[in-house]
């Protein structure tokens, strides 16, 4: 055990500001940092408000009353396509399913006839009984628009987990045609169901909005108040969410859904939220957007409508909740003012210049032309929007680039890692019989093992003796063509991964997969997903209960850094993608420890790393053993298997070749002849002697 | 045209610099018009799919205009337009928020005092509320469908009561079944298989078909949709072949029309096939061209006039002004604005102040010879003359294939229920 | 008409029907099975080769039903419409790929297929602005000859279709499985990497898949001009769909597959619309899409599925 003293300011986060960083990316990091996206919001909602009192044009306060619809759709859009990765090319769905729905129980389109259930619904304010001469009469609906929007919102979420279900195991590609296919039906049907639409020709008499007795009617202003109340209250939601412990799983599923399903992320469930949530907003702006145009007709919701969100949210930036907002008010000003105002220049050139095209050339036409530009250009040369969803992070002082590397300890006496009492007689982990084949190659070979608790057991063998594949079937990667695995006594063959990592398996991968534009931080807090509650709701809401889980959480992270000494502390909130080979390394394991994990499957931990910090990580591993964590290790670095494990595991074309204590498994000759391929007496007697 | 708007948009952010700017620009252009100025708008789909039929329309209200200011405007008063464009790109045709948003607009312009448009029911649908609140009429020479003056859906449509949406066509109420009784009495047709093209129009007008030709005795043998992006229509073609009816009525416009057109006329030559104004058109006969389209019955909302004697000095100044056939509808569109613009004058007439209410009221009380003969509304702004007139495409070799007036040429009236 | 002539009337409908989805999906599907890049491109590519054939056969002199040729100096303008056509889209298609794609070569993520999203936006919209919204009337000069079987009727450009369908898909067929390049497709489409490393000029491998794929796509143009005599702006969407279905439903990136499936997707729509209704087409066919894309992603012929996470 080396040294324990960690110097604060070698460990502890960052300021700030560091000394030596200039002004301006000073002020950007702050005002895209959580004062801006604050800030963000208050501008936005302030500047709408004031809007309409200097612009006091009804047409133009209709047009952005439906920019801000736009905008709304564009956030629940980016839900699904930003923050999950999902993209959906059929959205304009639920904003059809929406603005139906409203019309449905508004207005006097179902009338269903009038039998004693419908009563209490009157009670309710809910219908209304339209008597008649010869017969009970009809129903006829009316709830309130007030109550639709969040029922609409239900509504339409529901039919986001409908379709997004099929969708789960398919990756991006198909899974944009599935969505873009149930895009194209949605309106088919509407067209094909009069009793419920009207068909093609459309809903009409829908009603407007009551407020206190004030009709809305058909003003533009209440209608762009209202707007401008739901996409603050959706842009609060959706910076919530995504800085909660939701919008992380979700990130991490955009960036590497198989690590994050590894790290315990419930990604079926996880990317149904993200369908449904995306939905519901889709579904709250139909309804608006109907009660507004107080007519729906299936034209409205075509394919063209979900491209020109993906346009608005590739312009703004994917993910990035002002940038969205920004991306849909820019175009919806660039078709209904900007392009018009050109198009005057242009003819009033044409006219002074004489030439016939520029008098003819209407570039409000060419809108979906420059769609099309934007999603190339984009695509190419910004991927990440206008405003990123990242901000930039403060360079290191040039104190801490240059500071000696030092490690933190994994220091006894602290709490173990895991809460779970562990028997230390009964093995912590039972294998029998495990085998898997891939066609025609058998990968693993019924194959037996017990890990005692606090043990290091050394798994090795030459390549493509089918260690990592072991190790995915524990971890549920893979599933075994037969055999058990046991856990303290509990079976969990076969459980899907973020289940297993729930029990108290964690790893780490071979050829690392940490969620690279994520920032250290972030990716080790997806880490303790499992040991965290929060769903959507808390993570809207941020009840104290919330706060708290948060705030522990980081610090659990922290800890668990700081393990690492001051290699990794400075950089908490730099981009994985940043870090050098080593550290990747580390953090791979950081973000595998906070899941309290009472065994450790480490796939190559030391692979890339020179002879120092290979020393220096083989140490900290001894040490996990302090805490109470077994392990479970992949090398090739005889050496570091020599001087941690306390039983080795040979492998050798899926089959366990040999197994007993470093010294023992030196000198087997199936060992030898496996790894070296000759005739082995000589060679194992001399390594006897050694 | 548009400068119109430009000006007004110039003219609000002057507004907003100061109260005394405001105060002068509008004493200055107070000063400066010698002559008053009344403004009228006009709104069709520009842009898109409708696009030429919508200038036909459009230059017949113009030409009328045109002639008013001439003669030095309308009782003292110069007429200018105010245009909006209803189609957006996303949607390929008109757009009914964008109609709306468009009406928005011009119902804040004070100085707007009737409209002229739209072409298309579906904008009508938007508009017509928004016109209803602001006391604004509106003349359509083309839009058909017959909900928008509806009695029954006036809780709809026209919330404050009154007639708002005027036309000088008559609805699908009427063309659907007249073309019914014309295949029933005219042609002897006894089976007919129904076809709509999924649009708001097609399905209205082939609805209405298909329930007249019912009561007339015809036995509808099977009614279905096309998808009017699709290119192959053979399937249904051929289940058609195989039914036998006696004819084909297709409720739907051009898109899919042609293409219908040119593969009956392989499938089913010889059978007697119709539809409604959506096919009467340059589009469907350039499109489909001789002789897929030859044989072909289309309607017309209102009576034939483009070879009216009446009609011929319209016709050409028409052609001599745009280069270009008119169309029927430039003729109702003609008399359209002829109509808004008799309401003007008197309303000025009996000294009355020429704003929107008045010249609703006098929209209202129409009673004028105009290019299509006298032209009066009921109480829902519906025109009283409910003539459909039933056209052939027959190929004369002697005109140019495009010409409308010659190779479609008037059958007659079609018969009323 | 008796049942047996309505049947066969339809399966007729049917093959043809799928023999043009077949011709459309062709290319598409090649240029999946080798970068597995779904190119939403490639249908707005085969909607500018119909504009390209029909401007060069007005060019040439024929204009709606102008001239009408037979035999040999039929087959000549054929093949050279074709051939100028597909040039002038293969060119097209290769172009896109060099300054549109190949920037985005490897890139995961929604990025490639949202590009492709874009450049199919921009070629559609070119089009229209270009030459406007309206339907035109395509030349058509070949002999209205056709053959009766009781009530049931096949056309001559029926033939002609079925007739370059077949020939182009063996002859991308041989052309991938036994020609060098079609081999050095093959081994980019298994490991891009590992090609690179045998020697393969994987950026020349992909400009020539595109080349090919668009070129297929051009004739596809030319083909569904002269066989529906019109063309729009507005061909390459639904069209799009139901090719894509056959591709899928027959195995994505199998070549034999998008003629099964092509047939299989034309066969549906006929009978389909004979014994139900027509209006129900495009339901049935997404949902056919959505059903075989979740249950049985390889499709009918298709390889072992995808492995790009």
């Amino acid at each position: 055990m080396t040294e324990t003293q960690l110097q604060p300011s070698e460990t502890a986060a960052p300021p700030a500001m560091g000394r030596e960083t200039s002004f301006i990316p000073a002020i950007w990091n702050r005002a895209t940092g959580i004062a801006g996206r604050r800030g963000f919001l208050i501008a936005f909602l302030v500047i709408g408000a004031l809007l309409p009192l200097i612009d006091r044009n009804e047409g133009d306060i209709d047009a952005g009353a439906n920019a801000l619809a736009y905008a709304i759709l564009a956030l629940g859009l980016n839900i699904v396509v930003g923050f999950a990765g999902l993209l959906d090319l059929g959205y304009a769905a639920f904003f059809a399913i929406g603005a139906y729905a409203y019309g449905i129980f508004s207005s006097y389109q179902v009338q269903p006839e009038w039998w004693g259930f419908w009563e209490p619904f009157q009670w309710l304010g809910l219908v209304q009984h339209m008597t008649s001469p010869d017969g009970p009469g009809t129903v006829h609906f009316t709830v309130s628009f007030w109550l639709m929007l969040p029922i609409s919102a239900l509504i339409a979420a529901f039919f986001g987990v409908l379709f997004g279900a099929p969708t789960l195991r398919l990756k991006g590609d198909y899974l944009a045609i599935v969505t873009l296919g149930f895009g194209e039906i949605v309106p088919i049907v509407a067209r094909n169901v009069p009793y419920l639409t009207n068909g093609a020709a459309g809903l009409n008499g829908v009603a407007s909005p009551t407020l206190f007795g004030y009709s809305f009617g058909v003003q533009s202003l209440p209608f762009y108040y209202l707007g401008l109340a739901l996409a603050g209250l959706l842009i609060l939601i959706s910076l919530r969410l995504k800085n909660s412990r939701i919008g992380r799983a979700w990130l991490a599923i955009r960036e590497d859904e198989i690590a994050a399903e590894a790290m315990g992320v419930n990604r079926v469930k996880l990317k149904l939220l993200a369908f449904g949530i995306g939905a519901g907003f889709a579904g709250t702006t139909g309804t608006f957007y109907v009660a507004k145009l107080q007519t729906a007709a299936p034209e409205m919701f075509m394919f063209p409508v979900s491209v020109m969100l993906i346009v608005m949210i590739v312009l703004g930036g994917m993910g990035s909740v002002a940038g969205v907002v920004l991306g849909a008010l820019i175009l919806q000003l660039l078709q209904s003012v900007i392009l018009q105002d050109m198009t005057q220049w242009v003819h009033a050139f044409g006219e002074l210049t004489g030439i016939e095209f520029f008098k003819q050339l209407d570039l409000v036409q060419s809108i979906e032309l420059i769609f099309g530009i934007i999603l190339v250009v984009m695509m190419r040369f910004r991927r990440q929007g206008l405003v990123p969803e990242r901000a930039a992070v403060t360079a290191l002082t040039h104190a801490q680039q240059t500071a000696v590397p030092t490690r933190g300890a994994v220091a006894g006496g602290l709490a173990p890692l895991h809460r779970r009492p562990i028997d230390a007689n009964k093995p912590l982990l039972e294998i029998r019989g495990l085998s898997k084949s891939f066609g025609g190659i058998k990968a693993v070979r019924d194959f037996s093992l017990d890990v005692m608790p606090g043990s290091i057991v050394g798994i090795i063998g030459p390549n493509g003796s089918g260690k990592t594949t072991f190790f995915n079937l524990i971890t549920g990667l893979t599933k075994p063509d037969g055999g058990k695995v046991l856990l303290a006594g509990e079976d969990v063959t076969g459980l899907l991964p973020h289940v297993i990592v729930e029990r108290g398996i964690a790893r780490t991968f071979q050829n690392l997969r940490l969620f690279a534009n994520m920032t250290l931080l972030e990716n080790v807090l997806v880490g303790t997903h499992t040991r965290t509650t929060t769903g959507a709701i808390g993570a809207v809401l941020r009840p104290p209960r919330v706060r708290r889980e948060e705030g522990a959480a980081n610090e659990r992270v922290l800890e668990t850094l700081r393990i690492f000494g001051n290699r990794l502390m400075p950089r908490v909130q730099h981009l994985a993608r940043t870090l050098s080979y080593a550290n990747r390394r580390r953090l791979e394991i950081a973000r595998a420890l906070v899941s309290e994990p009472v065994l450790i499957l480490l796939d190559e931990p030391t692979a890339g790393m020179n002879p120092t910090e290979t020393l220096e990580l083989t140490d900290q591993i001894q040490h996990l053993k302090d805490r109470g964590v077994t392990v479970l290790m992949i090398e090739h670095k005889l050496a570091v298997v020599n001087q941690i494990a306390d039983k080795v595991v040979v492998l050798d074309h899926g089959e366990k070749i040999a197994e007993g204590t470093p010294k023992e498994v030196h000198s087997n000759k199936e060992v030898l002849r496996a790894y070296l391929g000759r005739s082995t007496d000589a060679v194992a007697e001399a390594a006897a002697a050694s | 045209m548009k400068q119109s708007r430009h000006t007004r948009r110039a003219f609000n952010f002057a507004a907003v610099a100061s109260v005394a700017v405001l105060a002068s620009v509008a004493g200055i252009s107070g000063l400066q018009a010698q002559q008053k100025t009344i403004k009228l708008g006009i709104t069709l789909p520009l842009t898109g799919a409708d696009a030429d039929d919508a200038a036909k329309i459009k230059n017949g209200f113009q030409i009328a205009i045109d002639e008013a200011n001439a003669k030095g405007g309308v009782a003292g008063y110069k007429i200018e337009t105010v245009v909006f464009d209803s189609a957006t790109a996303t949607a390929g045709q008109y757009d009914p928020a964008q109609a709306a948003t468009n009406t928005k607009k011009l119902v804040s312009d004070p100085a707007v005092v009737a409209n002229l448009g739209p072409q298309m029911s579906g904008e009508g649908k938007a508009m017509t509320p928004i016109l209803s609140e602001a006391d604004l009429a509106t003349i359509t020479p083309s839009s058909t469908n017959p909900d928008i003056t509806n009695p029954a859906m006036a809780g709809t449509f026209k919330p404050k009561g009154k007639a708002i949406y005027f036309r000088t066509v008559t609805t699908d109420a009427f063309q659907g079944p007249n073309m019914a009784n014309f295949f029933a009495q005219n042609l002897k047709v006894k089976s007919v298989y129904v076809l709509d093209d999924s649009g708001a129009y097609g399905v209205g007008i082939a609805d209405s078909f298909q329930k007249q030709a019912e009561k007339d005795g015809i036995k509808v043998l099977g009614r279905d949709q096309l998808n009017p992006k699709e290119a192959d229509y053979t399937t249904i073609l051929t289940k058609i072949k195989g039914l036998k009816p006696d004819a084909l009525y297709y409720g739907g416009v051009a898109q899919a029309g042609v293409k219908l057109a040119k593969q009956a006329y392989d499938i089913i030559p010889n059978m007697i096939k119709g539809g409604g104004d959506g096919i009467q058109g340059g589009s469907f006969l350039k499109g489909g061209g001789f002789p897929a389209v030859e044989g072909w019955y289309s309607t017309n909302a209102g009576p034939h006039l483009t070879e009216d004697p009446a009609a011929a000095a319209f016709v050409k100044t028409y052609q001599d002004k745009y280069k270009d056939v008119p169309s029927d509808y430039s003729i109702t569109a003609y008399d359209g604005a002829e109509v808004v613009l008799d309401a003007i004058k008197r309303v000025a007439d009996s000294g009355k102040e020429v704003n929107r209410a008045n010249v609703r009221d006098a929209m209202q009380t129409s009673n004028l010879k105009t290019l299509q003969g006298a032209v009066s509304f009921d109480e829902n702004g519906d025109i009283k003359d409910r003539t459909v007139s039933v056209f052939q495409y027959k190929h004369d070799a002697k005109y140019p294939d495009d010409d409308l007036t010659h190779q479609n040429p008037y059958i007659g009236v079609a018969p009323q229920s | 008409m008796e049942s047996w002539e309505i049947l066969l009337q339809q399966v007729i409908n049917g093959v043809s029907l799928g023999a043009m989805y077949a011709l459309l999906a062709l290319g598409f599907t090649m240029v999946y099975g080798i970068i597995e890049l779904i190119n939403f491109a490639h249908f707005n590519i085969f909607m500018v080769g119909s504009f390209i054939a029909m401007w060069v056969m007005q060019l040439m002199g024929f204009t709606g039903q102008s001239h009408v040729l037979y035999g040999l100096p039929l087959t000549a303008m054929l093949v050279f419409v074709l051939c100028v056509t597909m040039v002038a889209t293969g060119v097209l298609g290769a172009l896109i790929e060099r300054f549109g794609l190949r920037a985005l070569r490897g890139v995961s993520g929604t990025a490639p297929m949202i590009t492709t999203i874009g450049l199919s936006y921009i070629l559609f919209n070119v089009i229209l602005l270009g030459a406007g919204a309206d339907t035109k009337n395509y030349s058509n000069p070949m002999p209205n000859i056709r053959w009766e079987f009781g009530d049931a009727v096949l056309h001559l450009r029926e033939l002609i279709l079925w007739g370059v369908s077949l020939v182009l898909m063996l002859a991308l067929h041989y052309f991938v499985r036994r020609t060098k390049m079609g081999k050095a497709m093959q081994a980019t489409a298994q490991d891009q990497e590992a090609a690179r490393m045998v020697g393969v000029d994987v950026d020349r491998v992909v400009i020539i898949t595109f080349f090919i794929g668009s070129a297929l796509a051009g004739a596809a143009g030319v083909i569904f001009g002269l066989y529906y005599n019109y063309t729009n702006f507005g061909i390459g969407y639904t069209a799009g769909l139901r090719a894509f279905t056959a591709a899928v439903l027959g195995g994505i990136g199998n070549i034999p597959g998008a003629m099964l499936g092509g047939v299989l997707i034309g066969l549906i729509e006929s009978l389909g619309g004979q014994y139900l209704a027509v209006r129900w087409t495009d339901v049935i066919i997404f949902s056919i899409l959505v059903l075989v894309l979740v249950f049985r992603p390889t499709g009918l012929l298709g390889r072992a599925a995808p492995t790009k996470s």
